[in-house]
Parts: C-alpha cells; sequence; structure tokens
C-alpha cells in the first residue's frame, strides 16, 4: 500500500470517494514505522493505540460525508518540541524526560480543528540545538537513504519519518535552517514560513526572535495546504503578525538572483551544480536568472551563534527544577538549579547557555550582541534592497549532501557551517523553502532553497510548486530493502 | 585573538555546575567560537533600528486581565516536589 506517499489533496478525494478510510491509512502509516522505526529511529513516541478511535471518527464523518476538510484524517508527526495536551514533550533532552504537557500548542488546536491524527513525537537535537540530530539525549535518527549518515536536524526525526514513509507529513522548527537542512538531506520538501505567521505559542522557545513552526511533507502542495491551516494571528503569542501585506513577487516572467556568497568557497561542487541545473531550467520557462551579492551573508554564521545563544541562555532558564521537569537535591534552592542544570542539559545545550551568558555579560555585550542586532540591521537592509531587483533569491539548501555520523563532532565551526545557507531567511525573517531537485554523485539527495520577501508565503509555495513540477524529482529511499 | 574566557564566572552567571573536565574542554570550544566572532566584532557598523522583532513589529502584549489557563492541579502537575498547593524548594540561604 503506497497512499502514505500520495498527496494530501488526492488522499483526501480517496476518503471522500470511499475508496480508502481513515483508518486504513493510519495502519498503513503505522506498519510503515514497524519496518523503518529500528533503522532510523524517527520517532520518540507512537500514538498508534491511543489514536486509533480518532480514526475510526474521521471514518464516520466521511460515511456521513460531514468530513472537516482536506487534512481530516491525515496522520502526521510532530517534533518533539511542541507541546500536544496530555503527551511527553522530552525536546530531547533529560531535562524533561518525565514532562507531560497540561495543553496544546496553538498549531497543535489548529491541526485538531482540521481533524489532523497525529502519529507520534519526533526525536531532534536537545533543545532543537544542532543540525544533525546527534546532540539527541535519547539517541540519533538515521538518515533513510544511507543509516551512517545523518538525517540532518535539528528537525531529523520530522524529515526522516516524512521520507521513511512512516508519517504522511510532519512538523518541525526552524531557528537557522532546522526545517529546511533535514528536509534536503532526507529527500524531502520543507517550509519555513515568515517570522510571526504561525504561532509559536507552545513551541518550546529555543531563540524566540528566530523560532519559525513550519511544515515537512512529499509534496509543496501539501506544505501550502499545512501552513494555511496552521497561520493567522494568535493572540497567545505576542510576536505573532496581526497583518500579512506585501507585494507579491511575480510568478510569470520572473527575476531569480543566485546568492553569489552561497555558491563559492565551502559550497560542494555538487551543490553548486544543483542550483545551475535548476537555474536553466527556470530559464527555459521564461524566468530571468542573475547573480546577486549579499555580502553580510558571509557573516550570518557568526550573527547567528551570538544572537541564538544569547536568546537561548535566556530561554532555558527556565529549566531550573522548581516547577517542572528534573531535579537533582541540594542543599539550597541555587545549589539545586546548579546541580539540576548540569544533570539534565547535555554538552551542546552547556555550550550555547555559555556562549550566550558570556555574550551578554558586562564589558562583553557592546562587542558581541550588540554588534549583532547592528549586523542583522543591515543584513535586513541587503536584503530588502536586493528584492527591489528580483523577485526570488536562490542557493544551495546545505553545503553538501548528508555527511556521516561523527563527521563533524570534533569540528564545531564545521558543523555550524552546514547552516550557512539557510540561517540567512531566519535572521531577516522572510520565507524559505527547500525543494528536493536530484541526487549528488553519491546518490544522496540534494535540493535548492527558495527565499522571498517576508509575507509573501503563498506566493512563494506558488512558485515553487511549478518549479517541482519542472524538476519532477520523484526517487525515494529504500529501507530494509522495501522502497517508500 | 578575543580575551581568555573565564568559564568559572559565566558557569556561575549561567548556574551550571562543570566538572573539571568540563570546564577545560568548553574553554577550549568557546574560545575557538570567540575567536571566529573576530571579523564581526571589529565591523564598523551604524547604529541602525534594531528590534527583537525581525520584521520589525510591535509586539502585541495582552491585556492584563485574569483569564482561564492551567487549573492550580495542571500547574503543579509537573513540578518535581509540591506540597499543599505550592511548589516546594531548598531553602534559599545556607
Amino acid at each position: 500500500m503506497d497512499n502514505h506517499k500520495l498527496p494530501i489533496s488526492k488522499i483526501n478525494q480517496l476518503f471522500k470517494n470511499k475508496e480508502l478510510k481513515p483508518s486504513e491509512l493510519y495502519s498503513e502509516v503505522f506498519e510503515r514505522a514497524a519496518n523503518t522505526e529500528s533503522v532510523i529511529h524517527g520517532h520518540l513516541t507512537l500514538f498508534q493505540e491511543e489514536n486509533i478511535q480518532k480514526a475510526l471518527d474521521a471514518d464516520k464523518r466521511y460515511e456521513k460525508g460531514n468530513n472537516i476538510g482536506t487534512l481530516d484524517g491525515i496522520p502526521i508527526a510532530i517534533k518533539d518540541n511542541i507541546n500536544i495536551s496530555g503527551h511527553a514533550t522530552t525536546c530531547s533532552s533529560k531535562m524533561l524526560s518525565n514532562y507531560i504537557s497540561p495543553y496544546d500548542a496553538t498549531v497543535i488546536t489548529r491541526l485538531k480543528n482540521e481533524g489532523v491524527l497525529f502519529t507520534g513525537k519526533t526525536n531532534l537535537d536537545e533543545f532543537a540545538m544542532g543540525s544533525s540530530t546527534e546532540n539527541s539525549a535519547y539517541g540519533p535518527t538515521k538518515n533513510p537513504w544511507d543509516s551512517s549518515r545523518v538525517p540532518g536536524g535539528s528537525s531529523g526525526g520530522s524529515a526522516a519519518v516524512v521520507s521513511a514513509g512512516s508519517a504522511v507529513a510532519s512538523l518541525g522548527s526552524d531557528t537557522g535552517g532546522s526545517i529546511r537542512q533535514p528536509a534536503s538531506f532526507c529527500g524531502v520538501v520543507g517550509f519555513k514560513p515568515t517570522y510571526g505567521t504561525v504561532s509559536r505559542y507552545g513551541l518550546v522557545a529555543f531563540a524566540s526572535s528566530l523560532d519559525q513552526i513550519g511544515p515537512i511533507t512529499n509534496n509543496v502542495a501539501d506544505a501550502k495546504l499545512i501552513f494555511n491551516s496552521m497561520n493567522g494571528h494568535d493572540p497567545l503569542d505576542a510576536t505573532s503578525l496581526t497583518e500579512s501585506k506585501a507585494q507579491q513577487p511575480k510568478l510569470k516572467n520572473a527575476k531569480i538572483g543566485i546568492i553569489k556568497e552561497l555558491m563559492g568557497d565551502g559550497i560542494s561542487e555538487d551543490a553548486q551544480q544543483e542550483v545551475h541545473k535548476v537555474a536553466k531550467l527556470m530559464e527555459s520557462e521564461g524566468h530571468e536568472v542573475v547573480e546577486v551579492s549579499l555580502p553580510l551573508t558571509k557573516m550570518s554564521i557568526s550573527i547567528y551563534y551570538l544572537i541564538a545563544p544569547a536568546e537561548c541562555s535566556a530561554n532555558l532558564s527556565r529549566f531550573d527544577g522548581v516547577r517542572y521537569g528534573n531535579r537533582v537535591t541540594g542543599n539550597t534552592s541555587s545549589e539545586m538549579m546548579e546541580l539540576t542544570r548540569a544533570n539534565g542539559f547535555g554538552p551542546e545545550v552547556k555550550k550555547r547557555i555559555l556562549l550566550g551568558t558570556y555574550a551578554l555579560s558586562a564589558g562583553y555585550y557592546d562587542a558581541y550582541y550588540g554588534q549583532a542586532l547592528k549586523a542583522r540591521a543591515m543584513m535586513k537592509k541587503e536584503f530588502t534592497d536586493i528584492y527591489n531587483d528580483v523577485d526570488y533569491l536562490i542557493s544551495p539548501t546545505t553545503p553538501s549532501d548528508p555527511f556521516k555520523f561523527g563527521e563533524k563532532t570534533d569540528n564545531q565551526l564545521e558543523m555550524y557551517m552546514s547552516d550557512l545557507c539557510t540561517i540567512p531567511a531566519n535572521l531577516v525573517g522572510m520565507p524559505a523553502i527547500s525543494i528536493p531537485t536530484g541526487l549528488s554523485s553519491q546518490g544522496l539527495p540534494l535540493s535548492v532553497q527558495l527565499m522571498s520577501p517576508a509575507n509573501t508565503d503563498n506566493t512563494l509555495l506558488d512558485f515553487s510548486q511549478s518549479l517541482e513540477s519542472l524538476v519532477a524529482f520523484s526517487d525515494k529511499p529504500a529501507i530494509n530493502g522495501v522502497t517508500n | 585573538m578575543a580575551d581568555k574566557i573565564d568559564i568559572e564566572n559565566v558557569a556561575k552567571l549561567a548556574s551550571l555546575k562543570l566538572n573539571e573536565e568540563e570546564k577545560q574542554h568548553l574553554e577550549k570550544d568557546l574560545s575557538m567560537i570567540i575567536d571566529h566572532f573576530a571579523a564581526l566584532s571589529e565591523m564598523d557598523l551604524p547604529d541602525d533600528k534594531i528590534s527583537i522583532h525581525p520584521l520589525g513589529m510591535h509586539l502585541n502584549l495582552a491585556e492584563d486581565i485574569a483569564s482561564k489557563f492551567l487549573t492550580h492541579e495542571q500547574a503543579l502537575s509537573n513540578a518535581p516536589e509540591s506540597k499543599d498547593g505550592q511548589f516546594v524548594v531548598p531553602p534559599s540561604l545556607d
């Protein structure tokens, strides 16, 4: 059975035509999970037994012809830093190994209202800090294309389960590329919306001015469907946008800029060739492709690794052993907090908390954090100016195809560089999408990233859909000898 | 080369107890990262409009009125220790 690979609109049509039941599709993805989880370890928890009744309820809605909408009965996996009431939210950390959420994130409430069936919670780098899932306290997720390689991160579990077919789609969160980079490594679509379009309420905060929830899917149309089911103002998120008007880029005869700084040193030949291949296809459709320069993108790793850890050091101060999470006892409250945090956080999280604390500390604030904020404002201006000339920007999603486990763990800067192409979109708040377009010389997935001005998400998705049709990438990985 | 990081002081500020091995390892790692920031910290950048919202929007703060959210029991449900409807912590003073 291959229904899980179909576009969601097609599945919905099968449900409505009574050719397929939501409960049958629900069973199908769990059969896939039974065959793939022992290899990829994409899910931390599976909800099969507890949600089967909800799948049967969806069956009845379709039988009676009063289904809710297109997402009714669709099995979707959720990254384990997004709260679902009554379920664990571990953030792949020992700190939250016993935490059961007493509330739903806004995105969960909205998807529940659409009749979505949740398959389970997916693995991530601890508190979403990492690019490989090697920082998960519960063991890494493996890449469905090659289990000796990482699936990317931090939403590695969410990307791997879609690639492996144990969910029709998933939600991830993206702070510096954590949706797009794993989507690229696993050969699926990953979309980071404009900052503020999707509520962050109920997403465990890593870096609040950068975090965005978004979909990981088999195709662009599914990403658009899920994005439009989740977006919209939420009074529970102070950074949620109240309006989203913007001049829309062109869909026909568009002008696309290849970012020069993301096509040189540090970017593999394969990744660069993929961008040129796609550019030629776009030109054949009447679009104009030009090279553009955005000099501050070269500084984006430095800007990001000052701002994100600074915000992380403040956000993660809440894990102090008092209100939730694990506790290590001490003679005083301060000793209890120090021991609890020492025991609960893993090495990468400790490193980023310390880096952020240092960047915010007296004597260093202006030279580091203050300077990063100024550079971020300048970078935003560079992008705003360039969008006066081009409709979209294109780059590789990742500097290389998926790397091997352990390959970058001893060289942290090299690991951080794997987000070089994705970080700018978070720093300036614009939407960005990773679209799989081909295979590398090693037979591993490659993608391109498209970006557009803030609040042009649906136009970017429409344009991406036309690009997806042009490229016609349809390869799928084989796991345990079975191709998804 | 940036200033040498005082790892013990930073760990104290971050409420993190580090063992000797961690201190050595983290001091080396953090120094390497901070050195990487040198080019950025030396740039001459204007004091442009800086906002914590990447799109420069104002934050929409909620009205300061009580509303129903978690029950008392729900708020305490994940507490490592609670008693009589309160969070229990060790003494604040030695």
